[in-house]
């Protein structure tokens, strides 16, 4: 059979239909200009230079866990990916899975911060985050959700600070940063990451997206703009729309001597399998985890690859390890509607299912 | 937005005309040359017209949109055009794969030394969509120095100028010479790595346009059809993406992208250093003084947060014995209602005492 059935008719009516919706579409797109994001009300509960600690309200009609949950997002981006909008909220499905839910926001580092370390995050801010949490329960162990590099960071914690943490969750966190399909960690074998921390000081947010967005550069910086031509007239997916994109390119810089360490011990010595990884003063070792660990990923993930986030099962000892996986990839798994009804309630059954 | 405004009304009437007048001339398959675009010419205008009343994002949205739409709007031309001539469509396909190829063909050769040119035909223009990665680079240094992104890229790099560069300096601004000289190597060096990133991604469209010709085979065994100038562009995009996949998985790109990011940070670096050097000639803080600022005082907020920690503790600590203390004599009065205990207690320490008493006797034996 021919491959093709374009008639010049059907072809010239495509550009114009093509052209009609951008011309028409263009109109919502101009009106579109206040895009918000981080929708569930919330209290600052605790603050240290940059970084926020937030407590999330319940719904009055929802039981809460006597032990609380705490977020632990990744440097790189900003964490209100995980409450975006009302119908696409991570946040607002765990409350309504009856978590009491923590959020760290590490803020935007300045060139004043670019002298902080993984040893200041992990073991200076968020264990004191967890301490404001432990003394406000009057608890001695919480709950720890990490995603992504925060899933590394939280990691890192619970093999340092086991007597703090009650259960530990992993959302498409690295573990294995050497997996064959992991291009971002093909990409900086070869850089010296040395030289570009001594010379940028902290590494700028464009320098990160230009990363990202070179994994897939035809699908990530072209092929989704003429797919939103479809939508354009549609106000409320161009919101949508608008507001992954605000998202995507809110990257903070990352201060200089952390991502230095990060890059070096994890991207280039795949420091979770081989060890000698030392944070401060202290040794990272995963098997120091003895608490319940829930590790989720997401099976078509193309910047934290599903091998990258399996490869935890059997390092740590504890002896109560779970996995869900979720047909999605990195992001979809925080914005798709599907993921929404299944992985928020399925965490909060997990959690629930330890504490009783 | 006003009904009366020129997107509606110019951009819509061009539109109108040029398709129609397209899909006539095909209709009547004419044979003549095909209406000068008038298209891209319209979309510029137009956006020209609308984008200062975008706000900042919007703009940057929709400047993105424009250039797909214009790539999409090309590989639509290019196929329609070889589709004038005939009315065999897997032919018209096979040709403009056939002008893709040659095109990325013919475009090596130019990047490599530096001498490209810009076609006017629409499958000329459509390479500039395999410039996508390097555009993306190109923004990203932009975004970190105040030069242009894109003011190496065509400056051809002479070996002659390495070899004086490599030549010591003498007399008294020797050291100076010196400076500026690293710098301009790095200068160099870092438009030699990035003409060998642009090579790579030339071979790659190329290698995309021969994996299209693959997929459009595969279509026509697998009896399905592409119906759309989209269906064509999905396949273009798809072809291009896995192609692009592949490559820079391969140690050979691991490479090249090690080499050119860490020749940019070269250059910065010795930028960085004139700079510096020139600051401190007029008794400015340079930033090598900035930073060790930056560290001393990190390194005394670290030491002031676990004092404070400390202090925390010790505070807490002091409650909890105030707090024991002011119920000790409840403490008393428990203990004197339990004499047996207590000399039950005072019968152990007895016993304790007289063993560690007894104990250097059985060291010394």
């Amino acid at each position: 059979m021919q491959p093709f059935n374009m008639r010049p008719d059907q072809l010239a009516e495509e550009m114009l239909d093509y052209s009609r919706k951008l011309g028409k579409g263009v109109e919502n797109l101009l009106n579109a200009d206040k895009i918000d994001a981080g929708v569930t009300p919330k209290v600052e509960v605790y603050s240290e230079d940059k970084l926020r600690l937030y407590r999330y309200e319940s719904p009055a009609d929802v039981v809460q866990s006597s032990v609380p949950t705490l977020i632990v997002y990744a440097l790189v981006n900003r964490p209100y990916m995980t409450d975006l909008q009302e119908n696409r909220s991570t946040v607002r499905n765990l409350l309504a899975a009856g978590q009491d839910v923590y959020l760290v926001d590490w803020g935007y580092p300045d060139e004043a911060d670019r002298a902080l370390t993984m040893d200041d995050y992990i073991n200076g801010y968020l264990d004191r985050c967890v301490d404001v949490i432990r003394k406000r329960h009057k608890l001695d162990k919480i709950n720890i959700l990490g995603i992504c590099q925060g899933g590394a960071f939280s990691l890192c914690y619970a093999s340092m600070h086991p007597d703090k943490v009650k259960n530990l969750v992993t959302m498409v966190t690295p573990v294995d940063f050497k997996t064959p399909d992991n291009m971002l960690s093909a990409w900086v074998q070869h850089m010296d990451v040395d030289l570009l921390i001594d010379t940028l000081g902290n590494v700028p947010g464009e320098l990160l997206n230009w990363t990202f967005l070179s994994l897939k550069p035809f699908s990530l910086t072209g092929q989704k703009y003429l797919s939103m031509v479809d939508v354009l007239e549609d106000e409320d997916k161009l919101k949508n729309f608008l507001r992954m994109e605000k998202w995507i390119f809110d990257s903070p810089d990352q201060a200089g001597e952390t991502f230095r360490q990060f890059t070096k011990d994890f991207y280039q010595q795949n420091g979770f399998l081989e060890g000698g990884v030392k944070i401060g003063d202290r040794q990272v070792d995963l098997k120091n985890i003895t608490c319940p660990v829930l590790n989720i990923y997401a099976e078509q993930d193309h910047l934290v690859p599903p091998d990258a986030s399996r490869a935890l099962r059997g390092l740590t000892s504890s002896k109560d390890y779970t996995e869900l996986s979720f047909p999605g990839g990195h992001i979809g798994i925080y914005v798709s509607g599907k993921a929404q009804k299944e992985v928020p309630p399925s965490i909060g059954k997990w959690l629930d299912e330890r504490i009783k | 937005m006003s009904e009366s405004a020129f997107w509606n009304e110019d951009w819509m009437k061009i539109q109108q005309s040029y398709w129609e007048n397209w899909n006539n001339m095909s209709r009547k398959a004419m044979g003549m040359e095909p209406p000068k675009s008038p298209l891209e010419n319209a979309m510029d205008h137009w956006w020209q017209a609308v984008s200062p009343s975008a706000s900042d994002m919007s703009r940057d949205f929709m400047g993105r949109m424009m250039e797909q739409t214009k790539s999409y709007f090309r590989l639509a031309e290019g196929y329609f055009s070889n589709a004038q001539d005939s009315n065999n469509w897997l032919d018209a396909a096979n040709r403009t794969v056939s002008d893709m190829q040659s095109m990325f063909n013919n475009s090596l050769e130019s990047v490599y030394n530096g001498t490209e040119t810009a076609g006017d035909d629409a499958m000329h223009k459509m390479m500039a969509f395999w410039e996508m990665p390097m555009d993306n680079w190109q923004r990203m240094v932009s975004s970190l120095s105040l030069m242009p992104g894109d003011l190496l890229r065509n400056m051809p790099h002479q070996d002659g100028l390495e070899r004086f560069l490599s030549a010591p300096g003498l007399g008294y601004m020797r050291e100076e010479e010196g400076q500026y000289k690293k710098l301009t190597h790095a200068v160099v060096n870092y438009q030699r790595n990035l003409g060998e990133y642009m090579k790579f991604f030339s071979n790659l469209g190329l290698l995309a346009a021969t994996r299209m010709k693959d997929k459009i085979q595969d279509v026509a065994e697998s009896g399905k059809q592409i119906d759309s100038a989209r269906g064509l562009y999905d396949l273009w995009v798809s072809s291009s993406e896995e192609v692009y996949g592949e490559q820079v998985m391969t140690p050979e790109y691991a490479k090249i992208h090690g080499t050119l990011v860490n020749s940019l940070m070269n250059l910065k670096q010795r930028l960085g250093h004139v700079v510096d050097e020139a600051l401190g000639g007029l008794n400015m803080p340079t930033r090598r003084e900035l930073r060790t600022l930056q560290d001393r005082l990190q390194e005394s907020r670290r030491e002031a947060k676990a004092m404070k920690a400390e202090i925390e503790l010790l505070k807490e600590q002091m409650i909890e014995m105030r707090s024991l203390a002011t119920s000790q004599p409840k403490a008393v009065a428990e203990t004197a209602a339990k004499p047996k205990a207590t000399a039950k207690k005072k019968a152990s320490s007895k016993k304790k005492a007289a063993t560690k008493k007894a104990q250097p006797k059985a060291d010394a034996s």
